[in-house]
This record gives C-alpha cells, structure tokens and sequence, in this order.
C-alpha cells in the first residue's frame, strides 16, 4: 500500500523509525530534527534517573547560564533598561555550534563576575556615600547649634557667679587662651554627634533620660531630605542630635547606648575652624565618592545595555540547546558507544525530508559514517497528527477540546467547519446582529499581524477564533434572510404573497386578516414580511421552526451516522458494518425519517383544496407508538399499515444490534482458534530499546531485520499474548449492549435536543423584538428637539445593548449550544475518540509554549 | 413563479453548485478541505430555504392583525 498525499480528512499516516547516528553529530542531528519539527522520540532510558542519563553534566551547565542570563535580566529591571524582544517572525536563529554556546557560557560567566563585582563596587561606595553625607549633616547641624550655644556661655557663666561658687575658678584664671575658655570643654562638658532614624528618636531619648537620670542636654534637628539604604534600596528619614554631658564616663556611655540604638556617631570638632576645615574635606570626599559612583553606575549601565541587544537571542539559544540534550537524553547508546540510537514516531509522507535532513548533517559534518534511519513495523498505537492550517486551526481546536480522534478515524473538524457555524447561525438568524459580527471578524482578519500581539487574554481568544467567528457571521447573515430579521423588524425585499383583506366598513383597531394573493405565488425567498407584527406571528413561526429543527437535526445526525460507515470500511471491519451501522440506521430511519418525510409531505399537500383536515404529526407520532394501527387524523391512504410496518422494522433491528456483532466476533475468534492460528509469519522482534513500557513488553516488529542491527538486542517472540487472545466473550456483549440502549435511546433524545435550534432563535428574535420596543421604537413617535435628543439617546443605548446582549452575549450562548450539538449529538454517531496526540520535538512549539521565554518574545 | 416547483429548480441549481464546487475546488493538500465544506455550505443553505418556502406553501393559517394603521391597510 503506498502511502497516499495525507489530507485533512484522516490524521496523517505515521511511521515508528529508528535513527543511527553517529556519537559526533547527534547534537547537530537533533537540531536539524528540532527545527523540523516532524518527530516525536521515544524514551529509551526509562529505567535511568534522569541525574544518570548521559548528557545531565550538559544539561547542569546550560541551567547554570541561564540562570545567569536570567540575573542579567533581573539586573538590566533593576536598572530601568528595556530588553530587546526578539521577533521570531522577523529575526531568525541559526543554529549555535559548540565552540559558540562554549563561547555564550564562558562569556556570561565572565560577565557575570563583572556585574556583580561592579554592584559589589557599586555599593559599597553606596554606603560610603551615605555615611558621608549624614556626616556632612551631622556637621552642619551640630555646627549650628555650637554657634547658638557660644553666644549663650557667658549667660551660663554668669549665672554660675552669681551663685559665687568659683567651680570654675581655674578655667577663669585661664585667661590665656581665649578660645579655650570660650569653648564648652572649658566648662567640663563633652558631647556626642551622630544621625539616628526619625522613628527611633523617641525611644532614644527616653533610654538617655533614665540611664543618665536627665544628666543631659540633648538637641536634635531633622535632616529634610530621605537618605537611602543602599543594602535594600529603602528611603529612611533622619534626625541629626547632639547630645552634652558631663564627664567622660557619661559620654561612653551615652556613645554605647547610640550604638546600641542604630545611631551613627561621628566625630566633630567643637572649634569652629577645625570644624569648617571638617566640613571642607567631607564635601571633598563626598564629591570624589560621587564621581566615582557616577562612572561604576555608567560603566554598568553601558554593559547591561550591551547585554540588552542580544540576551533575548542568548535565551532562545540556551533554550534550544537544553531541548536538544534533553531529547538526547531520551536516546540509547550502541555497546561501544560510538552510535546513538533514537526512535520515535513521524508522518511517513514526511520521512524523505527527514532523511535528507539526516544526510545533509552528516555531509556537513564531513563525516564518512553515514546516519541510518530505518522504519520499523510496529503493532502499537501511532499517535493521531491532524495538520492544520491558519483556517482550520480554530476549528480543529473546538474538536481536540472534546478529545483526540483515534488514528486514521474521520477527522470530526471536517464537517464541523460547515456545520458548526451554521448551526449556530440557526439560532442567531439576525441581518442586523449578523452584519456586525462579520465587521468585526473582518477587521479582525485583515489587521491579523498586529493584533497578533495582543497579549489580553480574553481578546487573545476571540482572535484565536475569529475564522470562526466569520463563517458563523456569513452563515447568520444567510439566516437572517431567510428568517427576514434585521434588529427584529422586517425587510420587504419582494412582493409579499398575502394582502390584507379589509371588510365593509373598517375602522382602525379592527382585526384583519390577510388572503392570499395568488395560488400561483409564494414568497420566494424566506419568510413572507407580512407575518411581521401580526397577532398570529408566533403561531407560525413556532410551527416552522420547530420542524425546521427536527428536520436540520435529522440531516444533521444521518450525515453523521454515513462517517461511521466510512470508519468501517477504512479499518476494514465489515461486522461494524452489518452489526452497527445498518441496523442502527435502519432504526433511526423507520422512526425519525418516517417523521421528516411527514413534515414534509404534509407541507406539500393543499389541505383545504381537498376539502380535508390536517393531522397533527405530533399526535400521529404518539399514536404509532401507543396504538400501532390506529389513526387520530389520517395523512394518507395505507398509512396505518405503513406505521406497524416501519415500527415492527425498527424493533426488529435491536435484536441485530444486540448480538450480531458479538456472535460474529465469538465465531471468528472460535475459528481461529480451532485452526491454531496464531498470526502466520509474525514473528517479531522486540526493540530491546523500551523495556519501560507500561503495557505490556511487545512493541513487537515486523521481522524485516535491519542490516546493521549490531548493538540493538534483538528477542524472537510469538505475537501470542494480542488482542486476538484478549477475546473475552462478556465484555464484548456488555459492550453491546450498553451501545444499544445508548443508541436507541439517543435516537429520541437527540432528535428531542435539536429543538434547542427553535427555543433559541425564538428567544433571539423575541429579545431583540424587546429591546427595540424599550429604547428606540418609541422614541421614533418624538418630535421636535427633545424628540431629537430622545432618540439619540436611546439610538446609542440601543446600539449598545444590542453590540453587549445580543451579540456577545446571545452570540455566545448559542455557540455553546451549538458545540454542544456537535459535541454529543454529532460525534458520538461515529467517532471514537480513542487517539493520543501527535506531539512533535519542535522548536517552533517549545518556543511558544515556554513560560519562561515569553517575557523575552517580542 | 415561485410555485411548488421552485423546489425542484432549487435542488437543480444546488446540484449544479455542488458539482462546479466538486470539479473546480483548488487542488493540494486541502482539496478535500474545500469540496467538503462548499458542498456542506450549499446543501444547508438550500434545505434551510426549502423548509422556509415548503412551510410556507399550502399556509394553514393566515396573517392576522388588529394594530394595523390607515395607511397600511391597502398596501
């Protein structure tokens, strides 16, 4: 069987293949292979821990730069410069070679030493910076009050002759240096200068007062600019103090306390030039520390602005080469380790790309061992790949949201694409609502590269969808015709097939009824306009929806039942055929298309021409089931015969349904095991490769022996313990019987489900009906410029309320009800939904999917 | 015009689209993807109208209205 073009109507053909390749180039095979994305490899090493594997050291380094990219990265926040986002779209990565990542990690370990000696740097000059300017404060601060308090000595002074006790007599003798005698230490009192935290003040004062017993006098100033904490970045407002006492004793131990407290004490001269020569070489220092801090700040600045341009490039390329040792992880060694052996699952209409791939590595590579890929048979289960593109990918979404298709099973998205949007047009029919939509999936569409970037989530998902949400706005503008709806009124587009048929002597608010025109005329397109706003509008258009429902429901389910046909034949398995398919449908058929075909005969027959009365279908439904032969109102000649016929017919199909299918395969199984069958020519090798798995050990292989199998353990082994042995009898007729009930009971209750088709496309056109007659309809009656105003008004709430409640939030409610019956009433007429997905080693996809680079993707 | 037998011309024209969308839909990979869905999109579309004119055929009830103006009567 040779492969065929793969389509989106089944998942792609897959193939298990087993790569060779030589030890050198692995690293550059599975970054070619990442790049393509086409290949899902297998764990070969699950009985390993993952600090064994072969490529962990590897994997450690590339941790360890990331982590110091990811510092740059917190450093270049820190510091206020914007990364350079990289673009995947515009920028494109070629692949790093060894030396290059060797390269990158040597390079970010060595600037990662420089940057965070630079901080280092940075801010220790930080802290000397601070401590300098608390003591220019402290200088300025203590300086004032030591000017203050000079021109207060001699009033100390005096005060203390006049109490004619000479303490400090000799001082006074002392009159041989003026400044002395003028200065504080004259008078026997020291003090201490320092900086403390507002906060802390209070406390501060009280401990001095009660360990010196009030033996101080203390001053204090606050500093009017925050001064900043360069170990946490934290502003902290301070108080300059000076505090005077007496004796040495006294002043160490208010130095302690100080300390104790948080306080910085700096030194500070009393004498006023010493102090002025302080100041002097402090605002020095100051400025020296300044310009230093200024050129480490520059200096970091420009190497982080460097690193900006390209660390989102480095992060991707790191990323990358993590990927492929991990993958390389999954792979198995050859005895002599010289050859690494990979398998895993790939398309197999993509196999020769891969292989040139693989060649094209080992070309450049110069190497003369060429790389082997090799396709092996295998009886386990190949994963389901559904290829989508931008149209379907939305669609295809909807589909795996309910589960994965089993392998080679009708994709389930195919006909969703048609008949999920139309059905929910069914129960959003409005021109009106119809015509924004599709607007607004149209800007959508058309501004698709930038709004790509929109990062808000929920406007994310409407993006995501908006193909949908176009089909659904083409289709709802169709039924918005048809149903003759633009904001709940009317358009008269043709002729209307009735007219009014006025009696003698009519007066306003009178009824009247209308006659037809013409017997020969119908209203071509859609429903007649004059129905619209009359008394029996809901009478009819009740009656039509509801079997315009059963009807689209009937379609609906038939069609979807046909695919489990097409499963059949395609698994070639006939039983499901003649045991499912054609009962089931024969069933379905004798009850729901006997009522469709009902429907529509009795719309096609002119009761009143023949002088008959029209019988109610609902009533000869209810009849057929309760008394099978009996007639309320006849619909046509022979029908009671017909109805037991078609009734007996269906119930003759449980029976089929219940045991055919298990009796067959009980037969078939006998059979075989009465020929000692035992899978002819299967022998087959086990790839010594997994013994990990699960299940069971067989990933049993088709016996085609590769040539250079050297390395791989090869086990001969019956394919005795398959399926064909698993045959247990009960479980199947279980299984059968749950299908039956389900499906026969399905059958009434999904058609029943489809009425959700009428209730809302009612509850759609009533509710716009109601926001018409409560904001716009009356304003319309105004006059005049209040009138005017009025109808503004209401024109933009009712504009409003229609964008919110009845496209948002009507449309929303109706693609739930329309998943719904996609979801339950469609697919489980015939999809299994026993697959696992495709998932590809893929830069592409590890790129999008990773938390961690999105801060760097532009 | 517009009588039973539009449902006929309907189903001709229908038939005609779906066979132009089967011969004409592009070729590649997504051939499949195009015939499956035109074809689906017309036969909707179609039964939707069908049912619309059907129902509304051989009327069992008819218009009936009391808040009717002046002017409208004999519009």
């Amino acid at each position: 069987m040779g492969p065929t073009r793969d389509t989106p109507f089944r998942s792609a053909d897959m193939s298990m293949v087993q790569l060779y390749i030589s030890n050198e180039i692995g690293r550059e095979v599975v970054n070619a292979l990442g790049e393509l994305g086409l290949v899902q490899f297998r764990d070969l090493n699950g009985d390993i821990s993952a600090f064994q594997r072969a490529f962990t050291q590897d994997i450690r380094r590339l941790d360890n730069v990331e982590r110091q990219l990811r510092y740059f990265h917190a450093q270049m926040e820190k510091a206020g410069i914007s990364l350079r986002k990289l673009d995947l779209d515009v920028d494109t990565l070629a692949a790093p070679t060894t030396t290059e990542i060797d390269e990158l990690a040597e390079r970010s370990q060595s600037l990662e030493q420089r940057i965070s000696s630079l901080n280092e740097s940075y801010e220790t000059l930080k802290k000397r910076e601070v401590e300098l300017t608390e003591w220019r404060w402290v200088l300025r601060e203590a300086g004032g009050f030591f000017d203050r308090a000079h021109g207060n000595v001699e009033e100390i002074r005096a005060s203390t002759d006049n109490d004619d006790a000479p303490l400090l007599q000799d001082v006074e003798h002392n009159h041989s240096a003026p400044e002395v005698e003028r200065s504080f230490s004259g008078m026997n009192i020291g003090f201490v200068a320092g900086v403390i935290a507002r906060d802390r003040v209070a406390a501060f004062e009280r401990i001095l007062w009660r360990t010196l017993r009030g033996n101080l006098y203390m001053n204090q100033a606050e500093i009017p600019e925050p001064l900043i904490d360069p170990s946490n970045n934290e502003a902290i407002q301070k108080n300059v103090f000076v505090i005077f006492a007496h004796g040495k004793e006294i002043l160490a131990k208010i130095r302690k306390i100080s300390e104790s407290m948080g306080a910085e004490v700096y030194n500070v001269d009393e004498n006023s030039d010493l102090r002025r020569d302080q100041v002097h070489e402090v605002n020095n220092r100051l400025n020296d520390v300044q310009n230093v801090l200024r050129n480490t700040q520059q200096t970091l600045d420009a190497e982080l602005n460097q690193i900006s341009r390209s660390l989102a490039a480095w992060m991707v390329l790191v990323g990358k080469e993590k990927a492929v040792y991990n993958t390389l992880n999954l792979f198995s060694y050859d005895r002599a380790r010289r050859t690494l052996i990979a398998e895993g699952w790939c398309p197999t209409n993509d196999l020769p790309l891969i292989r040139s791939t693989l060649q094209d590595v080992t070309n450049r590579a110069g190497l003369s061992v060429p790389s082997i890929i090799n396709e092996i048979r295998t009886n386990k289960k190949p994963p389901t790949y559904l290829k989508t593109n931008k149209f379907t990918e939305a669609f295809q979404t909807i589909v795996n949201a309910y589960g994965t298709a089993s392998y080679q099973e009708v994709n389930p998205a195919i006909p969703v694409i048609v008949t999920f949007p139309f059905l929910f047009a069914v129960m959003f029919g409005d021109f009106g609502h119809a015509v924004i939509m599709f607007t607004a999936a149209c800007a959508m569409i058309y501004w698709e590269k930038p709004l790509k970037k929109v990062t808000f989530e929920l406007f994310a998902m409407v993006y995501y969808g908006r193909y949908i949400a176009l089909v659904m706005a083409t289709f709802s503008i169709y039924t918005g015709l048809i149903y003759n709806d633009v904001f709940s009124k009317s358009m008269t587009l043709f002729s209307s097939q009735w007219r009014w048929k006025v009696p003698e002597g009519w007066a306003p608010g009178q009824a009247v009824t209308a006659e037809l025109v013409s017997d020969d005329y119908r209203y071509p397109f859609g429903l007649d306009w004059r129905w619209h706003g009359t008394d029996n509008d809901l009478l009819f258009s009740n009656s039509y929806k509801m079997k315009m429902s059963i009807i689209l429901g009937w379609v609906h389910m038939t069609y979807s039942l046909c695919f489990s046909y097409i499963n059949a034949r395609h698994f070639k398995k006939p039983i499901d055929i003649w045991g499912n398919f054609v009962p089931g449908m024969i069933f379905f058929q004798s009850i729901f298309g006997y009522l469709v075909v009902c429907i529509i005969y009795k719309w096609s027959v002119d009761w009143f021409a023949r002088g008959l009365q029209p019988p109610g279908l609902l009533n000869m439904l209810i009849y057929m089931f309760l008394q099978p032969g009996t007639l309320d109102i006849r619909l046509y000649r022979g029908q009671e015969y017909v109805q037991v016929g078609l009734l007996l017919l269906a119930f003759a199909q449980v029976p089929i349904l219940l045991f055919l299918k298990p009796f067959y395969l009980r037969w078939e199984h006998n059979k075989a095991r009465a020929r000692g069958y035992r899978g002819i020519g299967e022998r087959s090798r086990v790839s010594a490769l997994d013994e990990d798995d699960e299940n069971d050990n067989s990933h049993a292989i088709d016996g085609r022996r590769s040539s250079d199998d050297e390395g791989v353990a090869m086990i001969t082994q019956d394919l005795g313990d398959e399926e064909h042995e698993e045959f247990e009898f009960g479980e199947v007729m279980i299984h059968q019987v749950i299908h039956t009930i389900e499906f026969c009971l399905n059958c009434v209750s999904h058609t029943a489900s489809y009425l959700r088709l009428w209730a809302l496309s009612l509850a759609h056109q009533q509710l716009s009906a109601v926001l018409w007659s409560m904001t716009l309809g009356p304003a319309l009656k105004g006059s005049g410029i209040g009138g005017a105003i009025y109808i503004v008004v209401t024109f933009y709430m009712f504009f409003c309320l229609s964008c919110i409640i009845l496209i948002v939030m009507e449309g929303v409610s109706a693609m739930l009800h329309s998943l719904r019956l996609a979801w339950v009433e469609s697919f489980s007429k015939f999809a299994e939904f026993g697959g696992w997905p495709f998932a590809p080693f893929s830069f592409k996809t590890m790129i999008e999917e990773s938390e961690e680079l999105k801060d760097y993707m532009g | 015009m517009a009588n039973g037998y539009s449902i006929f011309v309907g189903l001709i024209i229908i038939a005609a689209m779906c066979g132009a969308a089967w011969f004409f839909a592009p070729k590649g990979e997504n051939q499949v993807l195009w015939r499956s869905s035109l074809i689906l999109t017309f036969i909707s579309c179609y039964l939707m109208w069908a049912i619309t004119f059907l129902a509304q055929l051989h009327p069992l009830i008819e218009p009936r209205r009391s808040g009717l103006r002046k002017e409208f009567v004999h519009h």
